[in-house]
């Protein structure tokens, strides 16, 4: 029972629930990658405990945290990219106005 | 006692580059300038903006100085007299001037001000064009000393200096640097005509005294950077390496605060222009370059 | 209770706390910056846990991220000074739901599965860091150059998204 890997993954479980609740229910795109990006902060999180505590030699598990914060900057950049142009053409990025295809 | 002398040696050069700073400036060298300025802005009062975010409004000054003082504290002035010889002493004091930004935005919204928050935006567009181009020659100066700690990269121009080494890499850092700790004529977030001072006008009495403090600290420790990459850190003939590490550092802070005043003041778009077209691919060719250099010459 | 502990509760903490402000607070760019600390707290934690270059990686992409992100809020949202106190969500319930769903299952996991013993050898900082620059350029070669193409086509496609069309010419 290593008590510092529990506690990190505790914070990271809590960060991913506070992510999740974020995501869900905010209407403005802005702030729904904002959860998303608690929620890969909180992967990220698991990742370096699991690596720090079970595996420490291992530079494989750091490559991974590079490729999870590149994918974090990616998303980021597309979904702002998204959202200027959806601000463009509709002059406000809210979800509960974005329902041109529905039904 | 490494932390003391290193603080001390930093509060001395604040003082002179301050006095250098206000020579440039006023045209007349008054050595007891800046003592008298500080006590007069400690004695000032303390006016405060309407309806202020006093949060982000007082920790602006105080984060961008946490930010200059963690960005000293990898710098090498002698063989043992860095306050934390840190692994990855090159980045982490990328990491730390990273915070000058959030501190810029914070001070610049706290007042709640059109002139300040215009300058707090505009040094985010400062921003994105200095970002990539300080990292780039970082990062062939890495190449040649193959560790990113700061006493490594220092003892790894004992044979040639990285401003004859890498002289591209050295102009694109310094123009990336000046960006940095918005000296003219990249001074966009206090202009002081343009924009009325911008982030620095809604500060007064001791918060404005704080934020020039941080900005010499902000100062030498670009100054100090610039040194230890390129101009071979504490390395020199006959005096001890202390007193060679201050004579670079206030050499190259000297002519960073005096040298932008001969040009007009950039424009963020063109600053972009200039640094994303031309700066990193520039950069780029440089690492391409150094490493090349790096597996041919034995030097 | 070792000094590793003590850190890691407080900037665990730290990160929590700060996540939790980005949802509670009315002020925008309280939210990005409350958004931004935590993402340092979570830096922090990287370096209690030893992993030097990841720790310092973190924090320094994260405060040019999040300050980005800021100036987004600050273009996008109606009311990004927070003085009017409007709550902009929907769904408030099944968001909850799905949050506490999502932290329950972690926890039970993390608390009833047996990790195993402590790995062992802890390499120096050095030495990590030229491990992971061998492993980038060696084993994970492929990895690393397709990162490297996403990032680049993600670049591309983002400022092509956002570029304004250019007003066609009178026929």
């Amino acid at each position: 029972m290593i008590f510092e890997l529990m506690i990190a993954l505790t914070v990271g479980a809590v960060m991913f629930g506070t992510g999740l609740y974020g995501a869900l229910s905010q209407t403005n795109l802005v702030m729904i990658i904002m959860g998303v990006e608690l929620i890969l902060a909180a992967a990220l999180v698991n990742l370096v405990a699991f690596w720090r505590y079970l595996h420490p030699g291992e530079p494989a598990a750091q490559m991974f945290v590079l490729v999870v914060m590149a994918v974090m900057a990616v998303e980021m950049a597309v979904g702002f990219g998204i959202a200027i142009a959806r601000f463009r053409s509709r002059g406000s990025v809210e979800m509960e106005e974005a329902s041109e295809l529905k039904g | 006692m490494t932390i003391l002398i290193v603080l001390l040696s930093l509060a001395v050069g604040a003082y002179l580059i301050a006095v250098l700073e206000s020579w440039a400036v006023h045209g007349r060298l008054q050595p007891a300038r800046p003592a008298i300025s500080a006590l007069a802005l400690l004695g000032r009062e303390s006016l405060l903006a309407r309806t202020p975010d006093r949060l982000l409004f007082e920790t602006g000054p105080v984060l961008l100085l946490v930010a200059g003082l963690l960005a000293v504290a990898v710098i090498p002035l002698a063989p043992g007299l860095i306050i934390t010889d840190m692994a990855t002493g090159a980045l982490f004091l990328n990491a730390a001037l990273a915070y000058v930004l959030v501190a810029l935005i914070m001070a610049g919204w706290g007042p709640n001000g059109a002139y300040g928050m215009i300058g707090g935006w505009r040094f985010l567009g400062q921003f994105v064009a200095y970002a990539m181009l300080i990292v780039m020659p970082i990062t062939a100066v890495v190449l040649r000393a193959e560790s990113l700690s700061t006493v490594d990269i220092v003892t790894s121009q004992s044979s040639l200096w990285n401003i004859a080494y890498q002289p591209l890499g050295f102009a694109l850092f310094v123009a990336a640097a000046m960006g940095l700790c918005w000296l003219p004529p990249l001074d966009l977030p206090t202009a002081p005509g343009d924009l009325a001072g911008g982030v620095e006008a809604e500060y007064t009495g001791v918060r404005f005294a704080v934020l020039r403090l941080a900005r010499m600290v902000i100062i030498l420790a670009l100054a100090g950077a610039t040194v230890t990459f390129y101009l071979g850190g504490w390395l020199g003939p006959w005096l001890p390496d202390w007193a060679w590490s201050g004579i670079k550092i206030l050499i190259v802070a000297g002519l960073m605060v005096s040298a932008g005043r001969l040009v007009p003041r950039v424009r963020e778009t063109r600053y972009l222009e200039l640094s994303w077209k031309l700066g990193i691919p520039l950069a780029l060719g440089n690492i391409f370059l150094v490493g090349v250099i790096v597996l041919v010459v034995p030097i | 209770m070792t000094s590793q502990m003590i850190f890691l509760v407080f900037f665990g903490g730290a990160a929590v706390w700060f996540g939790v402000t980005v949802f509670r607070t009315h002020s925008m760019v309280r939210s990005a910056l409350a958004l931004l600390f935590s993402q340092t707290a979570v830096g922090l934690m990287f370096l209690v846990m030893q992993a030097e270059f990841l720790g310092v990686l973190q924090i320094m992409m994260m405060a040019t991220e999040m300050s980005v992100m800021a100036i987004f809020m600050v273009m996008f949202m109606m009311d990004p000074g927070g003085m009017g106190a409007m709550d902009m969500t929907h769904q408030k319930r099944l968001s909850l739901w799905a949050g506490g769903v999502g932290l329950g299952a972690a926890m039970a996991v993390i608390w009833l599965a047996d990790w195993g013993p402590p790995g062992g050898n802890l390499p120096e900082t050095a030495e990590q860091t030229a491990e992971l620059g061998r492993e980038l350029l060696g084993r994970s070669m492929f990895i690393f150059q397709s990162v490297g193409l996403t990032i680049l086509t993600a670049m591309v496609s983002a400022t092509m998204v956002a570029i304004a069309p250019a007003k066609e010419q009178p026929k």
